[in-house]
């Protein structure tokens, strides 16, 4: 069985520059607005939740059913729902029914959705952290699966624990180490 | 002609501003500019800079500060923002694209920052960026700072020329967007740009990582008020990046940056958060007052966050101060009792809140460094190590071949940092790629072993030039940040492409020259009207050593230099001011008009008031 292409994301690396959403309007309009992007990031940097919220191509989408024009379709080759502009009627029904507020509306009233970008997503290429990724269905869920383990393993250890150190310490031991390494490498080349 | 950002509010602050007006009266403007590139794809575009006739110097004043209202300016329409007169109650901004409110703010004034952010988020919607200040703005703490989306800050006391206008915060909602001239070439310049940020082992191992603590270690911060420069074997404990860690919860950064240079940090003593433990905190709080309790310095940084002040002036006034009173210069009877002791982390979080309300000896403090030894007297006046009112310390003239202390003099805004200085002599560059210095010499930048004041012009183009378009100069200062795809097209030439096809007019770097320098020479002949004369281009060095031979030799050569680098930047060698034939040639001769032959009364700080004048207490 061919396994379908999806777009995801790991929450804990997002910290919520909002490129994807730059990147995302550029690419569908040639403009720069994060009001005309498909993805929106929602941000609260005080206590580090950053949270990208796009359509997830549901098997059964909420939106394509309140369709009253039968305007929203799934297109097998970019394996996602897109709207048929020529028979929307602008009258907002995708935007409620999706439990996600995964659909914008720009300021025309048009409902805008992530199509996949036909199966190149920009966003998931200007992410500086690798937060956002796309690949075959079960390739992209085994991702998730990693990273959410650790997720839970860190908050279970961090029970009782009112700092959640250890790992930013001892990342930034690494980075001290580079640096020293980086300064001695340097130091050949006499500049 | 000015680009925009600093550069557009230099020229309106000359335009404007009177000479030898009172910064914190109504004659004087405000003005928020983001940018040419702010807003775009561009990455790391996220800069607002704020400028206005500052109340800590008396002379041009300007930060830059990050988050997202630089960009959500942009998307609602605007370059600028020009604030004039004063209002007669508090009042807020509220923009949204094409309508502009002046609403009633008496339920915001008096909050800290984050709760300002807070309820006019609440009432705004959070889709929207917030600039504005903390109660040390409004009590007119000549050091406080305009605030932005909580935890950004722009310097030089503009914070409390937002104050002294009745003016506490500026909310904006941009829906417009930017339209790029040539999408396509743009988009694939950026994207170059952000690539080689996203490649670099240093930005990805050090830079996101542990942020600008890396300049702990590489950048020799102050101890016991400039007693000595710690190098990176000295750090005490409690200052280390390691001890930083230990609080981090997690990591952030402004508006379209990849980097994530900021540190998200949690305090268990006090059950709060805090943003971006910069660097400059840690030196000046800590360090400079021989604090190492990691926490509490962290907690003195958040407070500078929450009531809106600059953590360097902040941190080095209260270490003159603890410096004064050791010496004797001040005692008991000015400090109203309360013993200034090095490493006493409780008595400065109590008088860091003193200085934000303006209450007892805080309220000398507020006046902010060197006016605060003024006031105490000659004596304490000799400790100042200032330049035209700002502070950076003090330095050797044989140290890094006379960057250092050459850069403190010559930057528009008073000694500084971010003029130039780290770009001359490529700080943080080799550290980050080492063919970039190789690929700066052969662009054109002078080598500062060589020509430290050619080095010094060319960088201090870089800063102007990144202030003006909107782009981070880098919390590690770094030429790829500060000048996009330099490390592909050097100097200028990317820059150039860039706004080429960001505007659909032709841009060249020869055209960026002289922009930028058309920028630098408006703001020395704005000081010019301020009463800046050529004196005034002096270092400071502790009154125990200046008379020694070798300070005298170094006093010597820094004034060849002096004299070097205003002939080159086409200045009147004798009198320090631009002459009309340069400002001919850059296209503004009307700015010679204004100074030529004129006498403005010699600079001597801002005009401080009677000190029960202020608004004071809760």
């Amino acid at each position: 069985m061919a396994h379908r292409y999806i777009l995801a994301v790991d929450y804990e690396k997002c910290t919520g520059c909002h490129l994807c959403e730059l990147a995302c309007s550029i690419k569908h309009y040639g403009v720069v607005n994060p009001y005309l992007s498909r993805i929106t990031i929602i941000t609260k940097p005080e206590i580090q939740a950053s949270t990208p919220v796009f359509c997830l191509q549901c098997n059964d989408a909420l939106c394509a059913r309140a369709c009253p024009a039968n305007a929203i379709y799934f297109d097998e080759k970019a394996g996602a729902w897109l709207i048929d502009y020529n028979k929307c009627i602008g009258c907002r029904e995708c935007v409620y029914a999706c439990p996600f507020g995964a659909i914008s509306l720009t300021v025309k009233a048009e409902p805008i959705k992530c199509d996949l970008c036909g199966g190149d997503p920009e966003c998931v290429k200007v992410c500086p952290h690798g937060a956002i990724f796309y690949g075959p269905e079960y390739e992209v869920v085994r991702k998730l699966k990693k990273g959410k383990s650790v997720g839970i393993v860190y908050e279970v250890l961090e029970k009782g624990v009112e700092v959640p150190a250890g790992n930013r310490v001892k990342e930034a031991e690494e980075a001290v180490k580079t640096l020293y390494r980086i300064w001695e490498e340097r130091k050949k080349l006499n500049i | 002609m000015y680009l925009g950002g600093r550069g557009l509010n230099s020229y309106r602050l000359f335009k404007m501003v009177k000479p030898g007006i009172d910064p914190l009266s109504p004659e004087n403007v405000l003005c928020l500019a983001n940018g040419a590139l702010a807003g775009t794809a561009l990455s790391m575009t996220s800069r607002t800079e704020i400028s206005s006739l500052s109340p800590l110097s008396g002379i041009l004043g300007d930060g830059s500060a990050g988050g997202e209202f630089s960009a959500i300016l942009k998307h609602a329409g605007y370059d600028q923002i020009v604030i004039t007169g004063r209002a007669s109650k508090p009042k807020y901004i509220w923009i949204e694209d094409d309508t502009v409110e002046i609403r009633d703010a008496s339920d915001l004034w008096g909050l800290k920052v984050s709760e300002m952010v807070d309820t006019l988020r609440d009432i705004h919607g959070d889709d929207i960026a917030v600039a504005g200040i903390g109660p040390a703005g409004e009590h007119l703490v000549r050091f406080a700072t305009t605030m932005i989306d909580k935890y950004h800050s722009g310097a030089r006391g503009t914070g409390a020329v937002w104050g002294s206008k009745n003016l506490k915060a500026i909310a904006v909602r941009g829906t417009k967007g930017v339209e790029i001239a040539d999408p396509e070439t743009f988009f694939k310049l950026a994207k170059e740009d952000e690539e080689w940020f996203k490649k670099n082992e240093f930005v990805k191992k050090i830079y996101s990582v542990i942020g600008t603590h890396y300049g702990l270690l590489a950048w020799y911060p102050g101890w016991k008020y400039f007693e000595k420069y710690l190098g990176p074997e000295e750090l005490p404990e409690g200052i280390r990046p390691v001890d930083l860690a230990k609080y981090e919860v997690g990591r952030t950064q402004c508006f379209s940056c990849p980097v994530s240079c900021k540190d998200v940090y949690k305090l268990p003593r006090w059950n709060e958060y805090g943003v971006s433990s910069e660097y400059e905190s840690i030196y000046a709080l800590g360090a400079n007052n021989a604090i190492t309790d990691t926490e509490a310095i962290l907690k003195m940084e958040q407070m500078a966050d929450e009531y809106g002040m600059d953590v360097i002036t902040l941190g080095d006034t209260l270490a003159m101060a603890k410096f004064l009173y050791e010496k004797g210069i001040i005692t008991d009877t000015d400090t109203g009792g309360i013993p200034l002791k090095w490493g006493d982390a409780e008595t400065q979080i109590k008088l860091i809140e003193m200085i934000a309300y303006r209450e007892g000896f805080g309220n000398k403090l507020a006046e902010g460094y060197r006016n605060f030894a003024k006031i105490i007297g000659p004596e304490a006046l000799k400790y100042s190590y200032d330049v035209k009112g700002l502070s950076r310390g003090w330095y050797h003239v044989d140290f890094l071949n006379g960057i250092f202390t050459l850069a403190h003099a010559t930057s528009t805004r008073g000694a500084d940092h971010l003029r130039g200085r780290s770009w001359a002599y490529w700080e943080n560059d080799r550290n980050m790629d080492p063919e970039l210095p190789l690929k700066l010499l052969e662009g054109g930048l002078p080598d500062y072993r060589k020509d430290p004041v050619g080095a010094l012009i060319v960088s201090e183009r870089a800063c102007t030039l990144a202030d003006s378009i909107g782009r981070c100069k880098g919390s590690i200062n770094s030429w790829p940040q500060a000048v996009p795809l330099v490390w592909k097209y050097p100097l200028f030439k990317g820059l150039a492409k860039l706004l080429t096809a960001a505007t659909g007019y032709e841009f060249t770097e020869e055209k960026l020259v002289e922009i930028a320098d058309r920028i630098y020479l408006i703001e020395m002949a704005f000081n010019v009207k301020q009463g800046i004369k050529k004196k005034h281009y002096a270092v400071p060095f502790p009154p125990e050593i200046i008379n020694t031979p070798k300070v005298q030799a170094e006093i010597k050569r820094h004034w060849e230099m002096v004299d070097e680098y205003l002939k080159r930047r086409g200045c009147d060698v004798e009198t320090a001011v631009p002459k009309r034939e340069t400002l001919r040639n850059l296209g503004i001769e009307w700015v010679a008009d204004e100074i030529e032959n004129k006498e403005f009364p010699e600079w001597d700080g801002p005009p401080l008031w009677p000190l029960d004048k202020y608004p004071r207490g809760r």
